[in-house]
């Protein structure tokens, strides 16, 4: 298995898709700045700290351009084997097709991850520009520390829901009907940000359990991780069987 | 005689198209196998099946003489395979893709990479991206993929697609060594009737889908294909004369043409006999029937195309 994460890996190196996912969730950290520059023109009086900017980025990261770079990596990872023919030089190896699909899973999560950490690290870099200029309260490296977890947690929450877009992309063998869904799905996301049926919605729920908003919304926090984890689950096994019983052609 | 490759009726319908119908091929150990047949005959889906790529409908594989569900590791880290054209990842250089392929196989030697890159002649080339290779080498790439390990099966299907005159020499000439001086057997598919001929030992004739020919390319009746061609005016007058009066029934009747295959009986004779019963006998030569012909013969049509 650390052979087939390893290669997974190494089938990334210079792929064009890592500065571009890169540059994606970066975007995050950018918005926050143009936030924080334009609240402290309109607003001079506002008082804002690095928790605060933090807190906001979960919504950025979470719901609108991070879950978006994150289908297109998922597309991509499961769909090039298709559109650069490779399945048929690597499953004569022999490779079964179940670890080859588990691979490419861990290799989706550790990628995710490592996203958000950067979505977090940029987060604080830009913070650090700004505080060097206009003075951020509270502007310190364990604060930001503190909201490492937040990010870690919503990495692994994010991977969890990406399975349905990974089955569609095995099942076009491409990036559009994925990211057609991915437009959707921030859409729905956005309209119920505010709303206490975010809990019942597989990509908001996710938003609401970093943010520790569950409870407020009258749901049980069971139920909300229920539905993520069900729909996680059938992504996962009708990606698992699709493959599996897939003629090539 | 060990096979190598068996199949029993193996058969591979999608919906209502059947696009291998029953196939029951026999590959002999250290021989080299040609299967011949137009695009389309189904000769890439039966190797897609012998490689787990695609799942058979009916019917059954023995690869090593052992149904090939069974221990697929050490049976298919025996087998060196192409398929169409190779699949490698665009990004990466023709040594890491290779690198990949030996690691996913658990061959950790880099000097199998280098050597296998040096075989096929791209081993100056062993930084360049793989998106910046010419067909050719992105050919010559999959036959080094395909020899790595080692195998002691290639199967390789249309493996000489993309490559000049020379190249196609050079893969051949190497097909030939390792199959006669290695003894590894080689099960390799084209359309190109000449590219078979000068290489395999055994050819297979697939066409719409079914195994209608397997003969060793050394019996030379199938080879070159003698016969006696009489031009008279009545066919198939002459035809019934043949059968009842010579008992011969291999020979072939188009318009007022014979030919006749079976070389038991005197032409005189038969010539003869014609005379007598009111033939009139315009032409008689002795002619041979090369490969192509009797290939075009074989799968209809106006040649292997």
């Amino acid at each position: 298995m650390r052979n087939l994460i390893y290669c997974e890996l190494l089938k990334l190196k210079r792929s064009k898709i890592i500065p571009i996912s890169i540059t994606g969730v970066l975007s995050t950290p950018l918005l926050m700045l143009l936030e924080a520059v334009q609240t402290h023109y309109d607003n001079p009086e506002f008082v804002f700290t690095l928790s605060d900017v933090y807190n906001s980025s979960i919504l950025y990261t979470m719901l609108l351009t991070n879950m978006m770079v994150y289908v297109a990596i998922a597309s991509f990872l499961f769909s090039r084997e298709y559109t650069e023919s490779t399945l048929k030089t690597i499953l004569p190896i022999p490779v079964s097709r179940t670890k080859l699909l588990f691979g490419k899973f861990c290799s989706l999560l550790l990628w995710i991850v490592t996203l958000n950490i950067v979505t977090w690290a940029g987060i604080y870099v830009v913070c650090g520009i700004y505080h060097a200029v206009f003075t951020l309260k509270e502007y310190s490296l364990l604060v930001a520390i503190e909201w490492f977890p937040k990010f870690l947690l919503g990495g692994i929450l994010m991977f969890l829901t990406t399975s349905p877009f990974v089955f569609a992309a095995g099942i076009t063998k491409g990036f559009v009907a994925p990211m057609i869904g991915s437009a959707v799905i921030v859409m729905g996301s956005a309209a119920l940000a505010n709303q206490e049926w975010g809990a019942l919605y597989p990509w908001t729920a996710t938003f609401f359990l970093v943010q520790g908003k569950i409870e407020s919304t009258g749901y049980p926090t069971a139920l909300s991780l229920g539905i993520i984890f069900m729909l996680s689950a059938v992504g996962f096994f009708m990606t698992y069987h699709h493959f599996k019983r897939e003629d090539l052609k | 005689m060990e096979f190598i490759i068996e199949t029993n009726n193996l058969t591979k319908r999608y919906g209502t198209v059947t696009v291998v119908d029953k196939v029951s091929l026999h590959v002999p150990k250290g021989k080299i196998y040609g299967l011949l047949g137009r695009n389309g005959a189904g000769k890439t889906t039966a190797m897609k099946m012998m490689l787990k790529l695609t799942f058979p409908t009916d019917g059954t594989v023995r690869l090593f003489g052992k149904d090939y569900k069974d221990n697929e590791t050490a049976i298919y880290n025996k087998i060196g395979s192409i398929i169409e054209t190779p699949g490698f990842y665009g990004n990466l250089t023709g040594y890491e893709n290779l690198y990949i392929l030996a690691r996913l196989r658990g061959q950790l030697c880099k000097n199998a990479v280098l050597n296998a890159l040096e075989i096929v002649g791209l081993h100056e080339e062993k930084r360049k991206i793989f998106a910046d290779y010419s067909l050719g080498m992105k050919q010559r790439l999959g036959i080094a993929a395909a020899l790595m390990h080692d195998p002691e099966l290639l199967i390789l299907d249309e493996p000489i697609n993309g490559l000049d005159p020379i190249g196609i020499s050079e893969i051949r000439s190497f097909l030939s060594k390792l199959s006669h001086d290695n003894g590894i057997t080689i099960f390799i598919s084209s359309h190109v009737l000449n590219e078979i001929e000068q290489i395999a030992d055994i050819i297979g004739v697939m066409h719409k889908g079914r195994l209608i020919e397997e003969f060793d390319i050394a019996e030379p009746h199938k080879r070159n294909r003698k016969y006696i061609q009489f031009d008279l005016s009545d066919g198939h007058a002459a035809a019934e004369i043949l059968e009842n009066h010579y008992q011969i029934t291999d020979f072939t009747v188009h318009d007022n043409t014979l030919k006749i295959y079976d070389f038991s009986h005197s032409i005189g004779d038969i010539n003869r006999d014609f005379a007598l019963n009111g033939l009139l006998v315009t032409k008689i030569n002795t002619s041979e029937e090369n490969l192509e012909e009797y290939f075009t013969k074989l799968i209809g049509g106006g040649g292997i195309a």
